[in-house]
């Protein structure tokens, strides 16, 4: 019903002073980025569905914008630029030119039918390192993303030690999600499992499921001394997706807003061609006071 | 931190936990005002109705809530849900006409339960979505079925229908919002580990 005032759901323009909200805060994340090494990128804003198909599981699909386009290819709207980048790069980059610090900014649609809003256009911008599987790289990454905000808390977490878990039993995924014990959880996993839920497990603790990713989270923590902007919190196994090891989220703001989350995804390349780690982050601009 | 109480069918045992679990909640006399908003002992408790905790929670405006599971299933809301109530435990089923042809209509206050329910059986039906007495749209024969929460039966007796399935076994939980949880962990270990030994108490 298009009435003279009305905009779709989700999506609006914005005026003068909003535009220069949002324009002065993405110069500051420009300037930091550009600082730090990172090369802007600009991807498209539809692509085929076709390629990403493989990895984007039927709750990720439900969220893009997908229509037909002339030709008779069903196309999306852009939901998420890493698996695009992955895909623009991998055919295009060899390994001599590794590693690359690329970033990006642009609009997002998701749709999200059961969240305030229906299709939201979310303007994002994001930042990657390429080509780089070091805990330097991820102390990089997580330093970076502290500090494009003021008085950041983030969460980290490795999400291949719930992989490990999970492909035990998908009760532990049940578990893990309600945040509650349950009976379908096998006994050999139940005190680990329990531990995760209560907030009580170590690194200690899961080192014996996966022990590789326990002692780079410890070199992780060890290296961030007690910086109280960092918490580990292992029982995080949200949306795992193609991420494959470090996972984190970024709150900050007077209500503790989430405005960033990021991670680590070294098998994503390979999967479009071309072998290559990487770790990135996108904040949403829209989040941000 | 700010905690929303389901109105109605929930509401009392719901205060209950909270006042088991040592927690300041408003008494009677406050709730005889027609005020929805009550600080009591540095706690915000708001009283919203019984569908929309999930909704205040998932997106912030509330920090944690009691919400049955049906409520969570519709509203498809993401927040953790640390401990299962003792109480209001039921049953989400489908409820047929008595000699009532094979599925082809059924009307629901849970729309999107229900349209997962019938893609998970592969059967194709509309779905008519009403907001209350769900029982009467197959006693009028408007639809051949209903999904609704079937407590014990009362209901379904009184209108000579039949149980057919059962959908989801339904009970009322303590949520706990995500960006809470990740943001406050030492308010939210306290809550449910309160919460959690008040419930075993009353067990």
């Amino acid at each position: 019903m298009a009435t003279n005032s009305r905009y779709p759901t989700g999506v609006h323009p914005l005026l003068a002073e909003e535009t220069a909200r949002r324009r002065r805060i993405e110069a500051r994340f420009v300037d930091a980025f550009s600082g730090a090494g990172f090369a802007e990128v600009v991807l498209p804003i539809i692509d085929y569905v076709e390629p990403y198909a493989s990895l984007v599981d039927s709750t990720a699909a439900k969220q893009s914008y997908r229509f037909v386009d002339r030709e008779g290819d069903l196309v999306a709207i852009r939901a998420d630029f890493t698996p695009m980048l992955a895909r623009a790069l991998a055919p295009a980059i060899t390994a001599g030119e590794l590693p690359l610090r690329l970033f990006y900014r642009g609009d997002v649609i998701r749709v999200e039918a059961s969240r305030l809003g229906a299709n939201r256009e979310l303007f994002q911008i994001g930042a990657e390192i390429i080509g780089d599987d070091s805990i330097d790289a991820d102390l990089a990454m997580l330093r970076l993303a502290a500090d494009l905000v003021s008085d950041p808390a983030i969460v980290y977490n490795d999400v291949s030690i719930a992989a490990v878990l999970i492909a035990e039993s998908s009760a532990v995924r049940e578990a893990l999600s309600a945040k509650r014990m349950t009976p379908g959880v096998p006994a050999a996993l139940q005190t680990i499992v329990a531990k995760l839920i209560s907030g009580e497990a170590t690194l200690d603790d899961v080192a014996p499921f996966a022990p590789e990713a326990a002692a780079r989270l410890s070199a992780i923590g060890d290296a961030l001394d007690g910086d109280a902007t960092f918490a580990l919190h292992l029982d995080d196994i949200e949306d795992i997706g193609y991420y494959t090891g470090l996972r984190f989220r970024v709150y900050a703001g007077a209500a503790r807003a989430k405005v960033a989350q990021g991670g680590r995804y070294d098998t994503l390349y390979e999967r479009f061609g071309q072998r290559a780690a990487a770790i990135g982050f996108t904040f949403t601009i829209d989040d941000l006071d | 931190m700010r905690i929303a109480i389901p109105k109605g069918r929930l509401q009392d045992r719901a205060l209950g936990v909270f006042a088991g679990a040592g927690y300041k909640v408003p008494d009677d006399a406050d709730l005889k005002t027609r005020k929805l908003v009550f600080d009591r002992g540095g706690i915000e408790w708001i009283f919203v109705k019984d569908c929309d905790v999930p909704v205040y929670v998932e997106h912030g405006a509330a920090d944690a809530g009691i919400a049955g599971l049906d409520q969570i299933l519709e509203h498809e809301c993401t927040a953790y849900q640390p401990v299962e109530l003792p109480f209001g435990r039921c049953r989400m089923m489908l409820i047929a006409a008595p000699g009532a042809p094979p599925l082809t209509k059924v009307a629901t206050k849970y729309p999107r339960i229900t349209r997962q329910f019938l893609d998970s059986r592969g059967v194709r039906a509309e779905i008519v979505p009403l907001g209350g007495s769900v029982e009467l749209a197959a006693v009028l024969k408007l639809t051949s079925h209903v999904v609704d929460l079937v407590e014990t039966g009362e209901t379904v007796r009184v209108h000579k229908l039949e149980l057919q399935d059962v959908i989801a076994e339904i009970s009322p939980r303590l949520i706990v919002g995500k960006n809470f949880y990740r943001t406050e962990p030492k308010q939210v270990r306290e809550l449910i580990a309160k919460v959690e030994e008040a419930v075993n108490v009353a067990r």
